[in-house]
């Protein structure tokens, strides 16, 4: 069940946050292009091969990863494998069920997928050792914390900052079989994209949308920016519709802001 | 005045031996009188009783509470009041006793999503509990924020003879209803109304401070130039808050308060 | 096949961590730290890393098995993916489930669940690494999570596991003694109420090492109480003194 449907929005709130929203400003204070305070820790799960704890404001999410041997995809023999998962557990909110992933959770998870693969922020062609047999299988699986909104950036940055500070075992070819050297290497990392997600309601256009706020929201994009300032990956969700010139202008803020946020990333994860 | 013994407890901790009576949250176990809830323990006379710092609002009859339209059934509507209960507004409460579904429409009165400020009219271990609209300043809440707080934060959300929530009140120029189920509902100019907010969640999370209440007041004083001077915002219809301890609006002279509709 | 077992105490008396026989490892914890659950709580104990949430008393779904004369308790205990060393399927597995009702068994005799008719009150416990013993790590979570809810309870629980290794009882096994050791007791009681509501075994304990680990694991679940209480007064009680105590809640 998505945030949106899960209770009935008071329409006195939306009133107010309409209200507020035309003399630009939020019902937590925030201008119409600001994000929340932005927390990243990384390292803290010694057993995964990386691990990044991430808030947004209340948003909670935290990532690991794990790397192990894999086999290759059939059309993909030359490619190591990246899969990235995302499960908001049922602890996060009240009005979520245990139970396998629904369709906001695995839109969640391909997005962000997305947006890792298509800034190619690790380069598949490097992680092979055995073309056609075997290869690095690259494990991010996500579980969200807390929901209060804009879980897609959140989970992006987890999942980046997890990428970005994780060492994998060594693998080499020993006749017909893979062997691990004991070795520690860092997952090969060249790139730093970063998603921002944005929110339509009643023609004002707002970054990072609290739970409340995508309760009322009438479409939601997501854009993934990489290091050069191009745009990778974009997603619009939920029921509404934007114009040209909002998208336009998510796809400035996307930049810009983007360029403001992978400082932040860079800075917690070792790599400013 | 009797004199009063406290103690600070979790659930488990022995509070007294002896000869007393065990009140609300408290167990007798033999000799001793055990807490079931974190809370303060309080001895008076030979009754112990202990009140809890954590825990969802449970539903008493008489308390005010503000709740949400959920849902509309043939004979009433369902109100959301922040509980694992949902409260029940009978229509014929609304209506009166000649209502019947083919004549009243419903949603003419209150429509999903609607805010109420109600009284808990009955309720007990069998069935959900029921609500009135009748009397003084309930009923449909035109406008305003809803904030939502622990429901054992509202006491000091109100203040000694609702102190706090005037200050806030008269500080912000808001109009502030308060649940005892812990739902807030503020209107006013939107500086204020920030300040309002923050003013009130700032009084959930240091609620067992000692120096809140100047805190607050130091808060809301800073930077209220703007909100003074702001006479043309008149949607709210004026500064008015509870005067008395209890959580009923206080409808000022200029405010739309709700009638019993 | 006779496998080489390792020693896992060495001649000094240390174990594969360094502790000795009748040493629990560090344990740090946390009330309150979710914002939409109605009460959580987050423990480190030794490389065990897990979080308890509750939501409750709340509706019940599907109404039909409300139960009339008091609340249904349920309980979830998983595992993320990361948690394990070789990566775990997120789905659950029947050792989630098995351990998901132990959990919600040792936990019901402490709530007074009559007070919440026709209710549902739900706990998770969810591991981000587990490293042995992350059961009673999770039953200790679990309890300050719902006092932390306000629900009302006779006591709390607290848990401990002791084990065998190289022939001797020792308290807290770590993962590695738990793979590699002879026997392993998973153990949680009301302390007040001095009644033991989890004990499990697997291996091979005589009647006298049996009441040794016994007795060993209540002293280590009672020092773990301690460490629960002392949470629970920094959440609710610290920089406050009686008289704000009785100020915020109205007096």
């Amino acid at each position: 069940m998505s945030a949106r449907k899960s209770y009935v929005v008071e329409t006195l709130r939306r009133a107010q946050l309409i209200e507020l929203l035309s003399k630009g400003k939020r019902l937590d204070g925030r201008a119409l292009d600001q994000t929340r305070k932005i927390e990243i820790q990384t390292g803290l799960i010694e057993k995964a091969n990386g691990s990044a704890m991430v808030s947004l404001g209340n948003t909670q999410v935290i990532a690991g990863v794990k790397v192990d041997k894999g086999t290759p995809f059939p059309d993909t023999p030359d490619k190591g494998l990246l899969v990235v998962g995302a499960e908001v557990l049922p602890l996060a909110a009240s009005y979520v069920e245990a139970g396998p992933p629904d369709e906001s959770a695995i839109e969640l998870a391909r997005v962000v997928d997305r947006g890792v693969r298509e800034s190619e922020m690790i380069d598949l062609g490097t992680l092979v050792i055995k073309e056609g047999k075997f290869v690095y299988a690259v494990f991010v699986d996500v579980n969200i914390l807390n929901v209060d909104g804009n879980l897609f950036d959140a989970t992006s940055y987890a999942v980046v900052s997890a990428l970005l500070t994780a060492q994998m075992p060594r693998f080499v070819l020993e006749g017909d079989a893979v062997k691990n050297t004991g070795e520690r290497v860092p997952v090969p990392v060249s790139k730093v994209p970063v998603s921002l997600t944005m929110a339509s309601i009643s023609n004002s256009l707002i970054i990072d949308p609290t739970a409340e706020e995508e309760a009322v929201m009438d479409a939601r994009i997501t854009l993934t920016t990489d290091d050069e300032g191009h745009i990778c990956a974009g997603q619009k969700g939920e029921a509404g519709s934007l114009t040209t010139g909002q998208i336009l202008t998510a796809a400035e803020w996307a930049v810009a802001k983007g360029k403001e946020i992978r400082t932040v990333i860079k800075g917690a994860t070792g790599r400013a | 005045m009797p004199e009063i013994v406290r103690k600070q407890v979790i659930p488990g901790e022995l509070i007294v031996s002896g000869d007393y009576r065990p009140g609300s949250f408290v167990e007798r176990r033999g000799n001793d009188l055990i807490a079931l809830r974190i809370g303060l323990a309080e001895i008076i006379r030979s009754d112990v009783k202990v009140i809890p710092l954590s825990g969802s609002y449970l539903p008493r009859v008489e308390d005010q509470v503000v709740g949400k339209v959920v849902n509309t059934t043939g004979y009433g509507w369902e109100i959301d009041i922040n509980s694992c209960f949902l409260g029940y507004l009978p229509a014929q409460f609304v209506f009166g006793r000649d209502f019947s579904p083919g004549t009243h429409d419903l949603n003419s009165r209150f429509r999903v999503g609607d805010m109420l400020l109600a009284k808990i009219e009955a309720c007990d271990r069998t069935r959900d509990p029921q609500l009135s609209i009748r009397g003084p300043g309930l009923g449909k809440i035109p406008r305003g924020e809803l904030v939502r707080i622990s429901p054992t934060k509202v006491p000091r959300l109100i203040g000694k003879k609702g102190y706090m929530i005037k200050m806030i009140g008269n500080l912000t120029h808001c109009d502030i209803r308060v649940g005892q189920n812990g739902l807030v509902v503020l209107a006013g100019p939107p500086e204020g109304l920030v300040k309002a907010v923050s003013a009130v969640e700032l009084i959930e999370q240091e609620a067992h401070m000692a120096d809140l209440t100047q805190k607050v007041e130091r808060f809301l004083s800073g930077g209220t130039a703007g909100v003074e001077s702001a006479g043309n915002t008149g949607d709210s219809g004026g500064p008015s808050t509870s005067p008395s301890p209890e959580p009923s609006p206080g409808p000022g002279p200029s405010s739309n308060a709700p009638s019993g509709e | 096949m006779v496998e080489e077992k390792r020693k896992l105490i060495d001649e000094n008396g240390l174990r594969t961590d360094g502790r000795r026989w009748d040493e629990l490892r560090p344990i740090k914890i946390e009330v309150g730290i979710l914002h939409n659950a109605d009460g959580s709580a987050y423990i480190e104990w030794g490389k065990n890393k897990i979080v308890g949430a509750v939501y409750g008393p709340k509706e019940m779904h599907p109404k039909h098995m409300l139960l009339a004369e008091r609340a249904v308790l349920k309980c979830r205990y998983h595992m993320a993916p990361f948690s394990v060393d070789e990566r775990k399927n997120p789905a659950p597995s029947r050792r989630e489930i098995e351990i998901s009702k132990v959990i919600r068994e040792a936990i019901q005799p402490a709530l007074i669940l009559e007070d919440y008719p026709r209710t549902a009150i739900q706990i998770y416990v969810e591991v981000l690494q587990s490293d042995g013993g992350s059961r009673v790590a999770g039953i200790t979570a679990a309890a300050l999570a719902l006092a932390d809810a306000g629900i009302n309870m006779r006591d709390l629980v607290v848990g401990c596991a002791v084990g065998k290794v190289d022939g001797k009882i020792v308290l807290d096994l770590n993962d590695t003694e738990d793979k590699e050791g002879s026997g392993d007791m998973p153990f949680a009681f009301m302390p007040n109420l001095n009644a033991v509501t989890l004990l499990q075994l697997d291996g091979l304990f005589t009647p006298d090492e049996f009441k040794q680990a016994l007795e060993m694991a209540e002293g280590g679940a009672r020092k773990v109480y301690e460490l629960q209480k002392d949470a629970l007064m920094r959440k609710y009680f610290a920089g406050s003194t009686l008289e704000t105590t009785a100020e915020e809640v109205g007096e």
